[in-house]
C-alpha cells in the first residue's frame, strides 16, 4: 500500500529535510522523526521521512535467515 | 546471493501443513508478482492478496464526492496518481476533467497545500486516501495550512486504519505478511495482540530479497504450529512504531466508521477530522450532501479483496475489465489484485505453463 | 523584425517571407532548399524508406535538447531503423501567437546543427500560425526520406528464436528529463535527455554486422514498449535479464520515488537492436567505439516459448512478466 524509498538526508531545515535517494532530490517532512542528521538513512513515503533506517537490508536477511 | 538461495530452498521445498498467507499490502503484491515470487512457491504455499491497497478499497461514494466538488462546486482537485482512473458510479476524475474538472496530481499532500497557497483564487481539495502510513502526511498538510492560513485549502478523508481489517480477514487466511510501511508508524503491538487470538503473522519489507525472507520464516514457524508473530523488517520497524505520529494523528483526527469497498462497513476503521479541524474537511465547508454510489453489479472485487475467489474466478475479469477499462478497482490501481494477475499473465496461466 | 510571432507571420505576405528568410532560410539554406511550391531532387539509386513524425512536447527546451534537435533526431533515427540514410527533410511549423522570436531561432539553429552532423538536408518547410490559447508555443512536424543501404534489411518481423537483444545505452532518460523539467513533483536531479541522431552509429552497426535483423528506437513508452511491438511482429518471446538493463542511478532515484518503471519511460536516442547471437559481441564492440552508443549492452535473448511476451530474470533468479505497458504513466503512492 505504501510505495517506500529510502533516501539520504544531506540538510535539514524549519522541519523538513532535504533527502537523496541516488542523485534524486526532494525536500520532505521532517516532522514525523526528532534528530534526524544529515548522514542519517531515511524511509521516504507520500511527501515524509516515516522512518530512521539502515540503509542495507542485506545483513538483516541474512540473520533473519541464520536461525532457520 | 547465499541468503537468497537459503529463503528459495525453503520456500521451493516446504513441505508441511497448508499454508495461505495474504498479502495485507498491495505494494507486495505487486512486488511478489514483479519478483517472479508465487513461480518457486511449494504448491502448498498459497498466497492470497488481500484488501491493503488504499485505492481499491476506497468506496465508489467517495469518487462521486470528488468529482461532485470538481464540477458543481468548481474546486480543484489535487490527488495521488493511483486515483485518478477509479471508476465512480458514472465517471473517473479522468472523464471528468474532460467535462472540465481540475485535477492535478500531486507527490504528497504537503504539495496540495502549497499549490493551494500559491493559488488563492482557487478553493484546492486534496483526495486524501491512505492507511497509516500517509495519513500523517495528510495530517502534517493540514497542520501547514493552519500555520499559514490557507483558507482555500481542504481534504476530503477516506483514510483508513488496518486493525478492523486484519480482523474481518483473520478468517480468510493462515497469516498475514503485514505491511511493513504501515507498522513503521504504528509500531508492532498489534500484531503481537493479535498472536494471542490465534493469528500469526510477519512483518515484511519491501525487496526481493526481504520478502523471500520474511515468506520463508513464515513458513518456517507456521510449521511448528504455534501462532507467532516475527520482525522480519527491523531496519524500519520498531515495536514502537513512530510516536510524533501517533500523537500527532490523534491530536487531529478521531475514528470513524468507514465503508470499505466490497468489504462492507466496518466500525471505527476510517480516520476523519476532528471538529477543532472542520475548517478544513472538505465534507464541511462544501456542505457535501449525502452520496450514494453505485458499483458495476457484475464486479467481484469484493470477493477478491476477501480472498474467497482468484481475479480470474470473476466473469468480467479480462474481458470487460482491463486495466485500459477497469470496472473495479482491484484492476484499475496497479496495486490491485486483478491488475497484478493480469499484467502479470496469471489470467493465462503466467509463464510457467506455456 | 519583431520580438515575438503575430498572426502576420502566418498570413502568407511580407512578414512571412521575412519570417522564414531570416529565422529558416537563415538557418537550413543549402542547394536544395526552396521557394518554389516543392522541391526537386535528385533520385536515390535504390529503394527508399520515408517516415513523418509530429513533435509537441512540453516543455520546448529541456536539458539536453530542445523541440527543435528532438524534431531532426525523431526522423534522423525512424530512418536509420530501417538502415536508411538520411537524405532529405521537410518540416512544418505550427507556431502560438506571441512565441519569442529568439526561442524560435534557438529552435532553428538546433535543428540546423542536428541536421548537419547526419549530413541530411532540409529541402522544404511550412509555417503556419495558431492563435494565441490553440496550441502550446510551437509544434512541429518532420518528414524524412532516406536510402536504405544495398543488401541491407531490418523489420520487426525478422526477430528469430536464439537472436540475442542489444540495447544501445541507459533507459528511460528522456521520459525522466522531461518529467523533472516539467516541476511538477518538486524533485530535483542532474538528469539529461538522451536525444540524439543516431544514423552514424547505426552506419557502422551495419558495415560491421549487416544482417542485423532489427533495429528500433525506443520512444514513446520506452525500451518495454519496443519490445513487446517486436514481440507481437515477430511472432517471438523476449526474455531479458534484468540485471543487465541499464539505468542511471539518477533516473533509478526519481522512478522510485515516483513509483514508476524505466522500462516504460521514453527515450530520444536509444536503439534496440536485435542481431543473431554469434554477431553480438561484435555488433555491440562497434556500437562502443560510437559517439551516443558508448553504453550498448547485451540485455537479452529472442525465444521461441512465450510469444508475444517479454520474460525477465530477476535479482532473485526467478522469471517474471515484464506488464505490457499501456496505460499514462502516473506517479503512484500505493
Amino acid at each position: 500500500m505504501c510505495v517506500g524509498i529510502s533516501a539520504k538526508v544531506v540538510g535539514i531545515k524549519d522541519g523538513t529535510a532535504l533527502v537523496d535517494a541516488n542523485g534524486a532530490r526532494r525536500t520532505v517532512s521532517a516532522y514525523l522523526l526528532d534528530e534526524l542528521e544529515p548522514g542519517d538513512f531515511v524511509m521516504i513515503h507520500a511527501g515524509s521521512a516515516i522512518a530512521k533506517i539502515t540503509d542495507e537490508d542485506e545483513s538483516e536477511t541474512d540473520a533473519l535467515l541464520e536461525d532457520l | 546471493m547465499n541468503g537468497i538461495e537459503k529463503a528459495r530452498g525453503i520456500l521451493e521445498n516446504y513441505d508441511g501443513p497448508d499454508c495461505r498467507i495474504m498479502e495485507v499490502c498491495g505494494t507486495h503484491t505487486h512486488e511478489i508478482f514483479r519478483q517472479g515470487i508465487r513461480r518457486i512457491l511449494s504448491p502448498k504455499i498459497h498466497l492470497i492478496s488481500g484488501p491493503g491497497c488504499p485505492v481499491c478499497v476506497t468506496p465508489v461514494s467517495f469518487i462521486d464526492e470528488a468529482i461532485y466538488l470538481a464540477l458543481e462546486k468548481d474546486c480543484t482537485i489535487c490527488t495521488f496518481g493511483d486515483l485518478v482512473r477509479v471508476p465512480g458510479s458514472e465517471l473517473s476524475l479522468q472523464t471528468a476533467r474532460g467535462r472540465g474538472a481540475r485535477v492535478r496530481i500531486v507527490y504528497s499532500p504537503q504539495d496540495a497545500q502549497v499549490y493551494a497557497k500559491n493559488h488563492p483564487d482557487e478553493q484546492v481539495v486534496f483526495l486524501s486516501i491512505g492507511f497509516e502510513t500517509t495519513t500523517p502526511s495528510c495530517c502534517i498538510a493540514v497542520r501547514n495550512a493552519a500555520a499559514d492560513h490557507t483558507g482555500n485549502f481542504m481534504i476530503l478523508t477516506a483514510n483508513k486504519t488496518m486493525p478492523a481489517a486484519y480482523d474481518a480477514m483473520k478468517d480468510s487466511t493462515d497469516l498475514f505478511l503485514y505491511p511493513g510501511h504501515v507498522h513503521a508508524i504504528t509500531g508492532t503491538k498489534v500484531c503481537e495482540d493479535l498472536v494471542g487470538q490465534g493469528v500469526s503473522g510477519v512483518c515484511a519489507g519491501f525487496t526481493g530479497r526481504e520478502l523471500l525472507t520474511a515468506l520463508a520464516v513464515a513458513v518456517s514457524e507456521y510449521q511448528k504450529g504455534k501462532p507467532f508473530f516475527r520482525n522480519c523488517y527491523p531496519r524500519v520497524v520498531r515495536p514502537e512504531g513512530s510516536p510524533a505520529a501517533q500523537a500527532m494523528v490523534a491530536e487531529m483526527m478521531e475514528p470513524c466508521d468507514a465503508q470499505w469497498r466490497g468489504i462492507g462497513t466496518l466500525p471505527d476503521s476510517g480516520m476523519r477530522l476532528r471538529p477543532a479541524y472542520a475548517d478544513f474537511d472538505a465534507r464541511i465547508r462544501c456542505d457535501i450532501p449525502p452520496i450514494e454510489g453505485h458499483a458495476n453489479p457484475g464486479c467481484r472485487c469484493g470477493d477478491v479483496l476477501r480472498g474467497e475467489i482468484t481475479p480470474h474466478d470473476c466473469p468480467l475479469f479480462g474481458k470487460v475489465c482491463t486495466p485500459e477499462q477497469p470496472v473495479g478497482a482491484c484492476m484499475v490501481s496497479s496495486e490491485g489484485a486483478c491488475s497484478a494477475w493480469y499484467l502479470y499473465g496469471e489470467e493465462t496461466g503466467g509463464i510457467s505453463h506455456e | 523584425m519583431n520580438d515575438t510571432v503575430t498572426m502576420a507571420h502566418g498570413a502568407g505576405g511580407k512578414q512571412t517571407s521575412e519570417l522564414i528568410q531570416k529565422v529558416f532560410r537563415a538557418h537550413f539554406e543549402n542547394p536544395y532548399f526552396t521557394a518554389d511550391d516543392a522541391s526537386v531532387l535528385p533520385a536515390p539509386k535504390g529503394r527508399i524508406a520515408m517516415t513523418t513524425d509530429g513533435f509537441i512536447v512540453s516543455p520546448q527546451f529541456f536539458p539536453g535538447g530542445n523541440i527543435g534537435k528532438l524534431s531532426i533526431c525523431g526522423t534522423v533515427n525512424d530512418l536509420s531503423c530501417m538502415g536508411a540514410k538520411p537524405l532529405y527533410m521537410t518540416c512544418a511549423f505550427v507556431i502560438e501567437e506571441g512565441f519569442e522570436m529568439a526561442k524560435l531561432e534557438e529552435i532553428a539553429a538546433a535543428m540546423e546543427k542536428t541536421a548537419n552532423e547526419v549530413g541530411v538536408r532540409l529541402v522544404a518547410g511550412d509555417t503556419k500560425v495558431a492563435g494565441k490559447g490553440q496550441c502550446g508555443g510551437v509544434f512541429i512536424t518532420t518528414t524524412g526520406i532516406g536510402e536504405i543501404q544495398e543488401g541491407i534489411e531490418t523489420s520487426g518481423k525478422l526477430a528469430r528464436p536464439g537472436d540475442a537483444v542489444i540495447v544501445t545505452g541507459d533507459v528511460g532518460r528522456h521520459g525522466c528529463a522531461i518529467l523533472l523539467a516539467r516541476d511538477e513533483y518538486g524533485i530535483d536531479a542532474d538528469v539529461t535527455s538522451d536525444c540524439a541522431p543516431l544514423w552514424k552509429p547505426v552506419e557502422a552497426a551495419l558495415n560491421a554486422v549487416p544482417d542485423i535483423h532489427v533495429i528500433r528506437d525506443a520512444t514513446r513508452g520506452g525500451v518495454g514498449t519496443v519490445l513487446y511491438e517486436i514481440a507481437a511482429e515477430s511472432g517471438v518471446g523476449v526474455c531479458l535479464d534484468q540485471s543487465k538493463i541499464p539505468v542511471d542511478d539518477k533516473v533509478r532515484g526519481v522512478t522510485g520515488m515516483l513509483g514508476l518503471e524505466p522500462l516504460y519511460l521514453a527515450c530520444e536516442g536509444r536503439l534496440v537492436m536485435i542481431c543473431p547471437q554469434e554477431k553480438a559481441d561484435r555488433l555491440v564492440e562497434v556500437l562502443r567505439g560510437q559517439k551516443y552508443t558508448e553504453n550498448a549492452v547485451i540485455i537479452g535473448t529472442i525465444t521461441k516459448e512465450h510469444a508475444g511476451r517479454v520474460i525477465m530474470t530477476t535479482e532473485i533468479g526467478t522469471q517474471t512478466l515484464l506488464p505490457e505497458p499501456g496505460n499514462e504513466l502516473l506517479p503512484r503512492i500505493c
